[in-house]
Order: C-alpha cells, then sequence, then structure tokens
C-alpha cells in the first residue's frame, strides 16, 4: 500500500501527514505558530513564512517517523497551492516540487478549500456526496453543494468577515487571545446567550455578512462601565456566539433545503466550536482534530484530484486567491 | 564529488553543478523556476538526482520570499536524498567574482544589502573609491557614483550573482536543515487581512 505525503503551509500552521491511497490517516503533524502571532492579534504573513521555513523539514521528517514510514513507501505527494499567503505557500510548495523531483514521484497540487472538505471523505467514517457543506474558517465561509469527491459548487459565501476572523475580532473587544474562537467558546459556556440581543445582518440569498455583528458588539461594549463589562464578559461572549452560531446554521439549513440534499456537514477551524456542533445535532462534522488547517486533508484531497508528472510541476506557483 | 549549487535570493536565479572544482554547467532563471534549472543540468550532465552528494545554497541577503524558495528547496532535496549542505552568503559569492569590490543587493524600499549591516540607504554606503558590484550598485548606480564610487556598466557578469562562486566557497557542509537565511531586516508586523 503506498502512501501520500501531504504538505500544508497556507497560512500559520506548518503541517505534514501520511495518508493512505483509501484514506486511513498515518500520521498528522501540525506545528502551529498561534502564540507567535498572538500579540499581534492575527496573523503575521513575512513571520509566518520565516517559521514554515525552519518547521517545514522537523515536520515532515516527524510525520515520516509517526507513521513508521520512509519516503521509499511514499507514492505521491499532495501540496497547498492556494489560497493563502504566497510566502507561506511557496515554503511549503518548494520542499515538496524538491521531494518530489529528486525521489521521481508525481506531484498533486491541491487547493486548500476543498482540502477542508475531504477531511470528510478520510476514514474511518468516510462521508459519501452529495451533501450540503458550511466551510467556515478565520479566513473563509462558504456555504457549498458538494456532488462528488473532485470539488464543490459555491452556493453562498460571506460578504464580509469571514466566521472564525468575526470570533477574533469579537475576543479582541472582549480583551480575550488569539485565536479568538477557543477563547469565545470557553468563555461563553459561563455565560447568558440571551444576555444580548445580537443582530445578524439579514443578506440576500445564502450570503453571510458578520461586519454589523461587529459593530453591535463594540456598541455594547462601549455602554458598559468598566465595572458591568468584566462582570458581563461571558454573557457577551455567550450572545456574540449564539449570533454567529445562528447565522451559520440559518444558512446551512437554507442551502440544504436549495440542493435537496439529506446529508449536512460542516468542515473548517469554526467546525471545532462547541455550540455549532450543538446546534446541528444532525450534521457531520469534520474531527475536532482536523478542523484547523492540518496535513491529513491535503493528503485526502491528493487523492481526488490529477497528479503532475516532473518537469510538469516544477515551475508551479501558489496562487493567494481562490478561483473556484 | 557531485554538487549542486544555486542561489535565488535576488531577480536572478543561478545553478551551477559540479564535479569537485570542474563546473559541468551553469544557468539562470528566476526562484520560482529553479527546478526546471536544477533538472536541466543533470540531465545535461546524465546524472541523476541520487548521484548527488551535496548542495551549496545561497542564503541572502536578498528578497524574502526568493532566498526562502531556495533554502525551501535545498530543504526538500536534504530530506529526499539524505546529503549534506553548506550555507553562501550571496554578498560573499558577488565579492568572489569582484575582488575587493563592495557587494551591494538591492534590498527594495530605497535601501541596499552590503557586508556587516542591516539595510541602510544607498547615501550611507561608504563607496568612495571602491569598486562596487551587485544589483544594488546598478539600481543605484548616479547615488552611489555621487559618492565616489565606481560600479562597471549595467551588463557587466560581476553584479550577477554565480552559483559556481558559491560553490568554490563552501567550505563548512553539515545538515541543511541548520542553514539559515540571511534577512537583515525585521518582518513588518502588520496584520494580514485577507
Ligand atoms: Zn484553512
Amino acid at each position: 500500500m503506498s502512501l501520500i505525503l501531504g504538505i500544508e503551509t497556507s497560512c500559520d500552521e506548518t503541517a505534514a501527514a501520511l495518508v493512505t491511497d483509501d484514506g486511513v490517516v498515518r500520521s498528522s503533524v501540525v506545528a502551529s505558530q498561534a502564540d507567535l502571532h498572538s500579540r499581534y492579534g492575527g496573523v503575521v504573513p513575512e513571520i509566518a513564512s520565516r517559521r514554515h521555513l525552519e518547521l517545514v523539514s522537523p515536520v515532515i521528517r516527524a510525520a515520516l517517523e509517526d507513521a513508521g514510514a520512509g519516503l521509499d513507501d511514499v507514492g505521491r505527494i499532495g501540496v497547498t497551492q492556494g489560497p493563502g499567503l504566497v510566502g507561506a505557500l511557496l515554503v511549503g510548495l518548494s520542499a515538496a516540487k524538491a521531494i518530489a523531483w529528486a525521489r521521481g514521484l508525481p506531484l498533486v497540487p491541491v487547493d486548500h478549500l476543498r482540502a477542508h472538505v475531504a477531511t470528510l471523505y478520510l476514514q474511518p467514517e468516510p462521508l459519501d456526496p452529495p451533501f450540503t457543506c458550511l466551510l467556515a474558517s478565520g479566513g473563509h465561509t462558504l456555504v457549498l453543494a458538494v456532488r462528488d469527491r473532485t470539488g464543490f459548487e459555491v452556493l453562498g459565501s460571506t460578504l464580509d468577515d469571514a466566521a472564525g476572523e468575526a470570533f477574533d475580532k469579537g475576543a479582541r473587544l472582549l480583551g480575550l487571545g488569539y485565536p479568538g474562537g477557543a477563547e469565545i467558546d470557553r468563555l461563553a459556556r459561563e455565560g447568558d446567550p440571551e444576555g444580548f440581543a445580537f443582530p445578524v445582518a439579514r443578506v440576500p440569498g445564502l450570503d453571510l455578512s458578520f461586519s454589523g455583528l461587529k459593530t453591535a458588539l463594540l456598541y455594547a461594549v462601549r455602554e458598559l462601565s468598566e465595572a458591568e463589562r468584566d462582570a458581563r464578559r461571558a454573557d457577551l461572549a455567550a450572545s456574540y456566539q449564539r449570533a454567529i452560531v445562528r447565522a451559520l446554521v440559518a444558512r446551512l439549513e437554507a442551502a440544504a433545503e436549495a440542493t435537496g440534499d439529506s446529508v449536512v456537514a460542516v468542515v473548517g477551524g469554526v467546525a471545532a466550536n462547541s455550540e455549532l456542533r450543538r446546534a446541528l445535532p444532525g450534521a457531520r462534522f469534520a474531527p475536532l482534530e482536523l478542523c484547523t488547517d492540518n496535513a491529513a486533508m491535503i493528503a485526502s484531497a491528493a487523492r481526488f484530484a490529477p497528479s503532475l508528472r516532473s518537469p510538469g510541476y516544477l515551475a508551479l506557483d501558489a496562487y493567494a486567491s481562490s478561483s473556484l | 564529488m557531485l554538487i549542486l549549487a544555486f542561489d535565488t535570493a535576488t531577480d536572478v536565479a543561478t545553478t551551477a553543478l559540479l564535479d569537485d572544482d570542474e563546473v559541468l554547467g551553469e544557468r539562470s532563471s528566476v526562484a520560482r523556476t529553479l527546478l526546471e534549472d536544477v533538472d536541466a543540468l543533470l540531465r545535461q550532465a546524465s546524472a541523476r538526482p541520487t548521484d548527488l552528494d551535496a548542495l551549496v545554497v545561497g542564503t541572502g541577503p536578498g528578497s524574502f520570499t526568493s532566498t526562502r524558495i531556495g533554502l525551501a528547496v535545498a530543504r526538500g532535496l536534504a530530506v529526499s536524498l539524505g546529503i549534506e549542505g553548506a550555507g553562501v552568503s550571496t554578498l560573499d559569492a558577488l565579492t568572489a567574482g569582484a575582488p575587493g569590490a563592495i557587494p551591494v543587493i538591492d534590498a527594495r524600499r530605497r535601501e541596499v544589502f552590503v557586508p556587516g549591516a542591516t539595510a541602510l540607504s544607498p547615501e550611507d554606503v561608504e563607496a568612495r573609491g571602491r569598486l562596487c558590484v551587485g544589483d544594488g550598485a546598478v539600481r543605484y548606480r548616479e547615488l552611489l557614483e555621487t559618492n565616489g564610487a565606481v560600479i562597471p556598466p549595467d551588463d557587466d557578469p560581476r553584479h550577477r550573482p554565480r552559483a559556481a562562486l558559491h560553490a568554490r566557497l563552501a567550505t563548512d557542509f553539515g545538515p541543511v536543515d541548520a542553514i539559515e537565511p540571511i534577512y537583515a531586516r525585521a518582518p513588518d508586523a502588520e496584520r494580514w487581512r485577507p
């Protein structure tokens, strides 16, 4: 059984994984840089790229070791080509090209968004299309109709902030750390989700908008005295989270109604949110450890994308935004 | 000993294949197509990737992203082939091609990289009576010449790094993971907004 080596460096996680041809995750190593970026309240591209270069080969070696495998067991290499930070992507892409070339292996350029969806095709319970999918992360919020394993059709997307970004910005307004999603999720457990009424803008079709919500939180925080703000911080977090979750659930359900799909799924960093998971008891969620960026999803997507032989991939470049 | 050398720190990506001191081939293009040049050099020499014994990589300073492309390729080759490598500063390699000259690399934002300093304004290069080479010397020719520098014509080969010279300068071979880029400038800590 030959293995697929996945490599991911599109944002602030340096990741490598080994996945079998039929979707068993043999190893998945993720080196998060969150601590490095937390004092800036977000990812600093040049700092991320520098860190990727330091981590890329140790992470690949660790993935091989964890799988008890060597490069001789690898049959092809999947690597994120985009979307993401180009400087960061080029670290993983350059290393992947070099490994493939030196070993005479095929290279599979992978789209990061397709890869998030491909998390669902991994063992032990691979999902079969068709299904309607919400992809929500720090960089993207998309509602998708998935008809087969090679891709998807975009039904709706955010017009401004991504859902994960809304969590980050909300966390900053509440004086919480980065990444904001996990911080708000934790604090919200102690708060009253109906304590504040935060409206989410209604936009036509299946699109979403979170910028008004962030402004509503800002005003709510401003109206409170410092003492009140401290006392009600958990209520603010719970109410803010409730508003985001409601908006996401409403859009996903409306989309499923439009497609007629009986199966709905959620992937991306926001899929780790505990309230979202509770709000959609019938939905398929990416496993917790594969919600945020990882390379097992890249290797999974590589199973369903065309592979390139040398010299076809030698001049391959990264791309910043999605063409999908 | 078959040695592959390359440097992608500047706008000119330079590659060379050497058998000990003998240069078997040299090419130049841009960082993103580095591996096409590498592939062509090996084919020309009827060598396979697994025939490589060591690699030499330019460590900058130069463009952050393109310097990293060279180093990431080096790391990938080392992971694959288990070979050792050596890092050579792009400034040192320029000096090797123009003994006695001050190497001046374009650092963008109206600054240059010269030995022993972080990026500085071309006005601040102490160039009086000195030969200056490199893409920074070409770009800021007028300023540097006003300060007394001697700069060869734009098309003089001494302005461009040559990987064959990197290979000659390489002495300390060791784990490629330990070869670090020379950034010579702190990163901008602006927030990234998608
Ligand atoms: Zn992602």
